[in-house]
């Protein structure tokens, strides 16, 4: 036996558990999402192909359906804008000092809450700020407003922003470092020739600093976008979509279709929708939103 | 820099700070504090505490003699100092006693499932990004483009459907449920930043032990594996992070909940009676915390290398 078919036989040995796994446990639910979702069944029991049925469902007769869609909108349009402001400038900023040893700390701090678990921030979030005795009311009241006292979470008017504002002030350690990495990877010479030309301070950030960390702000507005069009934990742990449907979002509906009503094809074909909301959203950001790198290459 | 911009950066970077942090420091408060407390004044540091520093205080200054507390059926009792501050240690751990109890076996649940599921990623990523880095075979490219792909398909499309899948194949509340999805999909993160790091290593280190009559497995045992711990590293933490703080799918899959981790058992207790005492939930948040916070102390700077090399991943 010739050493280079030996070889190749060995190599796919090493790679079978991966792609085992791989196949097992992603390509086959990706291809059960598309097959089951043109079928009505429940856990168990018979299945009744139903065709396209559950996607026209789902997309005009369901009365959740557009609405839930606005909500994730706004919530991941909301999440964007803070994601892309909030920590780009504290990254700047603790960029600006002049010691390491300071710049080192401050990314730290903003580091420090990944180590508690989601779940208990978005818990602490419930019980804590929005509680009815919590932060927010106790506040309002300590300032003589407490006729604004509300529950944040089960008003109708004031739900969906009081989830959107769950994390504030939305300096995510992750986003920092993100971008800290970015303006530290900016090179001298664009900082002396911005100092020669005497550009500095705000006019610097938005002219110079900006344009060279837009690969991070791509990343980060991918990431965010991804991450908002599937989005549900948050509503599962703080309103499970109510007062009503007030803060209802798709990814929410799913998994109440598959695991409260027994809907599972149906929740799939949710799954497959989301899949290509998200799917087409990521082609055009990676289309038409140049990264620095690009604008650089088109100036030279 | 003027140092009053650099005082008026601090502020801004200070107050930034304590924003973030707030929630966190009201919960760390509730973990020493009785619900009639909380309900009486939101702000208030715990009254446990509080007695206790004064007790400190009293000792200090050599007094002794007998003190007045309130027992839990609200009668006043006449004590000395030393039965003072046992009540009123027992009173602020109480918290942190019962959410144990409560959520031990989580704890245990979640560093099995964690710990198996990141050794799996290391071994099995390793391997398969090294030999996608070192060696051309046929259809390797295909193989490395069968891997990656998957990272196209969000936790969304897959959730109910993969769901379906462990109950067929039996699964349900065992730790294989978390394990073997957490393997399969926490190895393609893995085998990319293996495979960069793979092709950064010199190949004159590979000739040389080639020489030396090293096999292939040798290589890899005694030459790439020494050299590619901070590669490990970030692998391993970055893996962690996400297991440990993964809830809906341990949650779905615990149907009977007998294998809850820590993010769904803490879930479970918020909505069980246990709930209506604070300091016990509090406390279980905090303790939760504790694993991480031990490793991000430990290891930060392999922390930090992990959450910039993610910005690789997209």
């Amino acid at each position: 036996m010739n050493w280079r078919l030996r070889s190749t036989f060995t190599c796919y040995t090493v790679v079978l558990p991966s792609l085992a796994l791989l196949f097992t446990f992603v390509y086959l639910p990706v291809f059960w999402a598309f097959s089951k979702s043109l079928y009505e069944f429940e856990v168990g029991g018979p299945a009744r192909f139903v065709g396209l049925g559950n996607y026209v469902e789902y997309l005009f007769r369901d009365p959740t359906c557009w609405p839930s869609l606005l909500n994730m909108l706004l919530l991941t349009a909301f999440a964007v804008c803070m994601r892309l402001s909030f920590p780009l400038v504290v990254a700047r900023l603790i960029f600006a000092l002049p010691s390491e040893r300071t710049r080192h700390f401050y990314r730290i701090v903003f580091l420090i809450p990944i180590v508690v678990p989601g779940v208990a921030v978005q818990l602490i979030w419930l019980g804590i700020v929005y509680a009815d005795r919590g932060l927010l009311n106790e506040l309002l009241r300590m300032i003589g407003m407490g006729g604004m006292a509300t529950g944040w979470l089960s008003n109708p008017s004031t739900a969906l922003v009081a989830l959107a504002m769950v994390g504030f002030p939305f300096i995510g350690g992750f986003e920092v470092l993100v971008y800290y990495a970015g303006f530290a990877s900016i090179p001298v010479s664009v900082n002396e020739a911005a100092t020669l030309e005497g550009c500095t301070g705000v006019r610097k950030f938005f002219l110079i600093d900006i344009p060279m960390v837009l690969s991070q702000i791509k990343l980060i507005l991918i990431l965010t976008i991804i991450g908002g069009v599937q989005a549900f934990q948050n509503v599962f742990i703080l309103t499970r979509g109510g007062p009503g449907f007030k803060t209802n979002v798709p990814g929410m509906w799913m998994y109440l279709n598959a695991f409260s009503f027994q809907r599972m094809g149906y929740a799939c074909a949710i799954g497959v929708l989301l899949f290509l909301l998200i799917l087409t959203l990521t082609v055009i950001n990676l289309k038409y939103f140049k990264s620095a790198e690009q604008l650089q290459g088109k100036a030279s | 820099m003027s140092p009053g911009k650099r005082i008026a950066i601090h502020v801004v970077l200070i107050s930034f700070a304590v924003l973030t942090l707030l929630p966190f420091a009201f919960m760390v408060n509730n973990v020493f504090r009785t619900n009639s407390e909380f309900y009486h004044s939101f702000f208030s540091l715990p009254r446990a505490a509080k007695e206790l520093a004064a007790l400190g205080r009293d000792r200090a200054l050599g007094r002794t003699g007998q003190v007045e507390i309130k027992d839990a059926e609200g009668e006043l009792l006449v004590v000395s100092r030393g039965a003072a501050a046992a009540h009123w240690w027992e009173q602020a751990t109480n918290g942190i006693r019962r959410a144990w109890k409560v959520i031990r076996p989580y704890m245990l649940n979640s560093f099995v499932v964690s710990l198996i599921t990141a050794l799996g990623v290391a071994l099995i990523g390793s391997a398969t990004a090294y030999i996608l880095a070192r060696y051309r075979f046929a259809g390797s490219k295909v193989v490395f483009i069968f891997i990656i792909s998957t990272m196209m398909f969000p936790g969304v499309l897959t959730l109910v459907p993969s769901f379906l899948l462990v109950k067929k194949m039996g699964l349900l509340n065992t730790y294989w449920a978390m394990i073997l999805p957490y393997i399969a999909a926490g190895q393609v993160f893995a085998i990319f930043v293996f495979r960069s790091f793979f092709q950064g290593l010199d190949e004159d280190l590979f000739e040389s032990a080639r020489i030396d009559g090293a096999g292939h497995l040798g290589i890899y045992w005694h030459i790439v594996l020494p050299l590619s711990k901070p590669a490990f590293s970030v692998v391993v933490i970055m893996n962690l992070l996400g297991t440990w703080n993964n809830f809906l799918w341990p949650f779905i899959t615990n149907t009977e909940g007998k294998r809850h981790v820590l993010a769904s058992g803490l879930y479970t207790l918020a909505r069980s009676t246990h709930a209506a005492n604070f300091s016990t939930v509090y406390s279980a948040y905090a303790l939760s915390s504790i694993p991480l916070l031990v490793l991000f102390v430990y290891a930060t700077k392999p922390f930090i290398q992990g959450m910039t090399s993610g910005a690789l991943k997209a």
